[in-house]
């Protein structure tokens, strides 16, 4: 963002627009946010597809065929505009300025964190010096609008799912944090620039494979707690379907549905590109030298294919089970991984 | 200090779970008393579904009973029309020629591989796996085209009729039958890959919904649930009817190997077990199966002697079939009573629920393998 | 001692079989889709299929011996005799009713009628469920007044 906002002034002299000093920051912000919104929403509406389509091939059907030529990859943009369409219901019973709050909340946590997504050296919004810390921040808002929504629907099943969200939400921010503590002692910085250059330098250089593999293990428990944190499969009982129907946006429908929806697909890059940046060399290519956004993005498309992979393989857990894992399993785990790492920069 | 009463307990929400939820198998309606997660009651609500089946049975011919069956238990209705054509038979003094019996327990066994498949896709679904579901109905298709290719309908067969069955087998049914026989174990061997010992899996079911023997015996629970909780009990097998006395088969039981018997784990894996049993039998018909009449010469106009009564047991897939027939001399029967599997099977719900959580009761549900279609006829 | 290493096997496990079910479904996603393109290609019914009936006017003798037959009485069927000559003026079949069970084709002394292998009926009205197979007859007052309809 700051080399947009050190550029924008030249190119708007020769648009010859006039534009006082001081809205430039602001401008730069806005066109930022509009990018980061856009490609978002873009991101969403292709994962979608891609899940339906991966999903339909791993069960031997096919998926959408028919939308936008062979592959149906219009899909999901009819599908938008079907929800666009649709009608709003808030149920009678429901808390209406909560109910109407709730999406914009779960979209608001998932968008700002995009702020810090180092996709490469150059793009990315803005290198905040905690960058890392701020992703976690942020991304525990979503947590909120899911309970509120939970609440305000009024209803018994969604009530459930955000109880239920609620609690896997605090049992999973604790390790999802925990396994970044090995990365940010070893990179010695809570910027996410820096903690991908220090991995520069090919395949062997990444975290992930450093040893003795504290740092993998930690990439491990970052993966499943960022899944139970998305409410990913199995890790999906806020919106169990054989148990809650829809879980906690069960009286949602349209617009607001999607924003439900967007918000999990955009969380499922955020994680799996914060798992690229953190843990597999983020821009760095798997030879020394290589670098570039391409290599980001293609190490988390494949962290995504895999979390669509696991959700269309295994069983749900059950609540116990869930909390179970994230304080009996992932937390004493991730400890030992902070300890080992701890010890080893010690020296 | 005046002492405080405190009053600490919470309150028990009441949660109407169905008919229209996504894992009650049908219109089953229970009505939940949870305590956070926890189940503290269920109470299975039917009716839902109910067609007067018995009473339509005594305003028909005998013979025009037989589609009405298929909707009974409509995900093995061969199972349903095998249980009241024997009754029909044993009322009017019919005998079945011999290749026509085994075409019925080709049909029914073939059947019964279609519903336990369907069982246990839907019991993946109700765990939240949906892969083992969409695998499940892939085979199941075999088994649908093998049966419309024998009889032209995939899900209300009406095949057997009263006297045999409606019709031999077209010549390229055996070899279909023998490859899909071929195919079949190595596909049981990789649901139980996926989705038997699958540790979420086996962590959500082994040990939930623990249904003692004794408890199931006095809820009248049969087939794979009664089987699951370690009772040795199969009419096949008890109480022998058709060819299945030539046939060699197990009754598989319920195990303690990896949790306490009667157990939802246990539930499912008996229909595992019963697959593969199934197919054994399968393989034995086919090689013991001879020409001959499939249909009973001049059956005609059922009129069976008035007061003759009986009442026939059948193992369908879901547990004992009943069919009562009471003749009263006419065209038409003075009473049939069905004594669906399901419709007891159910009743043991609020027994094994309590104290557990939300998921089980899904869980439980799944395990017992009930189809509405049966519970309220 | 058996409490640590059931939770490290728990662990295992978990890991293990997660990855024993992700290579099934993994082998399935590059192997060739076994649904069928439905509206797109029709599937073809084997010669025995219960679809829609077919029915051969010419060989019928207007017994009614179908309409007795069927179960949930769907089959109406009209008749004009005169002398030896039979006029079917009427077989409708309700298909809101009929049940597919192939009881009416049995008894049928003259096999006019089968089961035949369409299956697509669906209808936006209620009457278009109501299927005419007889070809339509303008009759004289004197054939009126001899028709008989009769659904049993």
């Amino acid at each position: 963002m700051s080399e947009l906002a050190a550029v924008l002034p030249g190119v708007l002299e020769k648009a010859g627009w006039s534009v006082p000093g001081g809205l430039v920051p602001v401008l730069a912000m806005f066109i930022c946010a509009s990018i980061v919104a856009a490609a978002m929403g873009l991101s969403a509406a292709v994962l979608v597809w891609a899940e339906r389509k991966l999903a339909g091939h791993f069960q031997c059907r096919l998926g959408p065929v028919y939308v936008g030529g062979k592959f149906g990859w219009l899909q999901s943009i009819a599908d938008g505009i079907k929800l666009l369409l649709k009608e709003d219901i808030i149920p009678a019973d429901a808390d209406r300025p909560l109910f109407r709050l709730a999406p914009y909340l779960v979209v608001l946590g998932v968008f700002l964190a995009f702020i810090a997504f180092p996709v490469s050296e150059k793009l990315m919004v803005a290198d905040l010096n905690i960058g890392i810390f701020f992703i976690l921040a942020v991304l525990t808002l979503e947590v909120f609008g899911v309970i509120l929504a939970g609440w305000a629907s009024n209803n018994k099943w969604a009530l459930l799912g955000a109880m239920r969200a609620a609690a896997q939400m605090v049992s999973y921010e604790i390790p999802m944090g925990l396994a970044i503590l090995p990365v940010v002692v070893e990179a010695q910085s809570l910027s996410l620039k820096s903690i991908v250059a220090a991995q520069s330098g090919g395949m062997l250089r990444w975290y992930v494979f450093q040893p003795p593999f504290f740092m993998g293990v930690s990439f491990l428990i970052f993966f499943l707690a960022g899944l139970a944190s998305l409410k990913r499969a199995p890790f999906d009982l806020p919106e169990a379907e054989s148990e809650l129907t829809a879980g906690f946006h069960t009286e949602y429908s349209g617009m607001r549905f999607s924003f439900f929806f967007m918000a999990e697909y955009a969380g499922m890059i955020l994680v799996s590109g914060l798992a690229a940046a953190l843990y597999l060399g983020g821009w760095h290519g798997i030879l020394p030298g290589q670098s570039g956004a391409m290599w980001f993005l293609l190490k988390t498309a494949f962290l995504v294919f895999v979390m669509i992979w696991l959700r269309w393989t295994l069983p749900r857990l059950r609540i116990d089970q869930v909390v179970y894992v994230g304080w009996k399993v992932l937390t004493p785990f991730v400890l030992a991984c902070v300890l080992g790492q701890a010890l080893m920069a010690y020296k | 200090m005046v002492a405080v009463e405190k009053d600490v307990r919470t309150d028990e929400l009441v949660i109407n779970m169905g008919p229209q939820h996504p894992s009650t198998h049908g219109v089953l309606r229970v009505v939940l008393k949870t305590d956070g997660e926890m189940c503290l009651d269920a109470q299975p609500d039917i009716g839902y579904l109910h067609r007067c089946a018995e009473k339509i049975a005594e305003n028909l011919p005998y013979g025009q009973f037989v589609p009405y069956t298929d909707r009974m238990d409509y995900v093995s209705g061969m199972g349903c029309n095998m249980g009241y054509c024997m009754a029909v038979e044993q009322v009017a003094g019919i005998q079945v020629p011999e290749r026509g019996e085994w075409l019925r327990v080709i049909v029914t066994e073939l059947n019964r591989i279609a519903s336990h498949l369907l069982a246990f896709g839907t019991y993946g679904l109700d765990t939240g796996a949906i892969t083992p579901f969409l695998y499940g109905f892939r085979e199941r298709e075999l088994v649908l085209d093998l049966l419309e290719m024998l009889c032209g309908a995939r899900l209300t067969y009406s095949y057997i009729r009263i006297g045999g069955v409606d019709g031999d087998v077209p010549p390229e049914f055996m070899d279909k039958l023998k490859e899909f026989l071929d195919i079949f174990p190595k596909k049981i061997r990789e649901y139980n890959k996926l989705l038997t010992y699958n540790h979420i899996f086996m962590k959500r079911t082994v040990g939930v919904g623990v249904l003692p023997a004794d408890v199931a015996i006095a809820y009248g629970v049969t087939g794979p649930c009664l089987r699951g909780s370690g009772v040795r009990q199969d009419v096949r097998r008890d109480e022998p009817y058709s060819v299945y006395p030539k046939l060699e088969f197990d009754v598989p039981v319920g195990t303690d190997e990896h949790g306490p018997i009667g157990d939802a784990w246990n539930r499912y894996y008996i229909r595992i077990r019963e697959l593969e049993e199934s197919a054994k039998i399968l393989r034995q018909c086919v090689k013991m199966i001879s020409p001959g009449p499939v249909l009973a010469e001049k059956v005609g106009r059922v009129k069976p002697p008035a007061g003759a009564e009986a009442y026939t047991r059948s193992e369908n897939a879901r547990g004992e079939l009943g069919f009562y027939i009471v003749s009263d001399g006419t065209m038409t029967p003075a009473r049939v009573k069905v004594r669906a599997p399901s419709f007891s099977n159910i009743s043991v719900l609020p027994a094994i629920v309590r104290g557990q959580m939300l998921a089980d009761v899904v869980a439980i549900i799944g395990s017992l393998d009930i189809v509405l279609g049966e519970i309220d006829r | 001692m058996t409490a640590v290493r059931t939770y490290f096997s728990d662990v295992f496990m978990g890991l293990w079989t997660a990855l024993v079910g992700m290579s099934i479904t993994l082998r399935y996603l590059f192997s060739k889709p076994v649904t069928e393109m439905y509206p797109d290609v029709k599937p073809r019914t084997p010669t025995r299929y219960r679809g829609i009936h077919v029915f051969e006017e010419e060989k019928c003798i207007g017994c009614y011996v179908c309409a007795k037959a069927c179960p949930v009485d769907c089959i109406e069927i009209g008749v004009v005799r005169k002398g030896k000559e039979i006029k079917i003026t009427k077989f409708d079949i309700d298909y809101q009713k009929c049940m597919f069970c192939d009881l009416c084709c049995e008894p049928c002394p003259a096999h006019c009628i089968h089961m035949g292998p369409e299956f697509e009926k669906a209808s936006f009205t209620r009457k278009g469920t109501i299927l005419q197979f007889a070809t339509p007859k303008t009759l004289t007052e004197e054939e009126k007044k001899v028709e008989k309809v009769a659904r049993k």
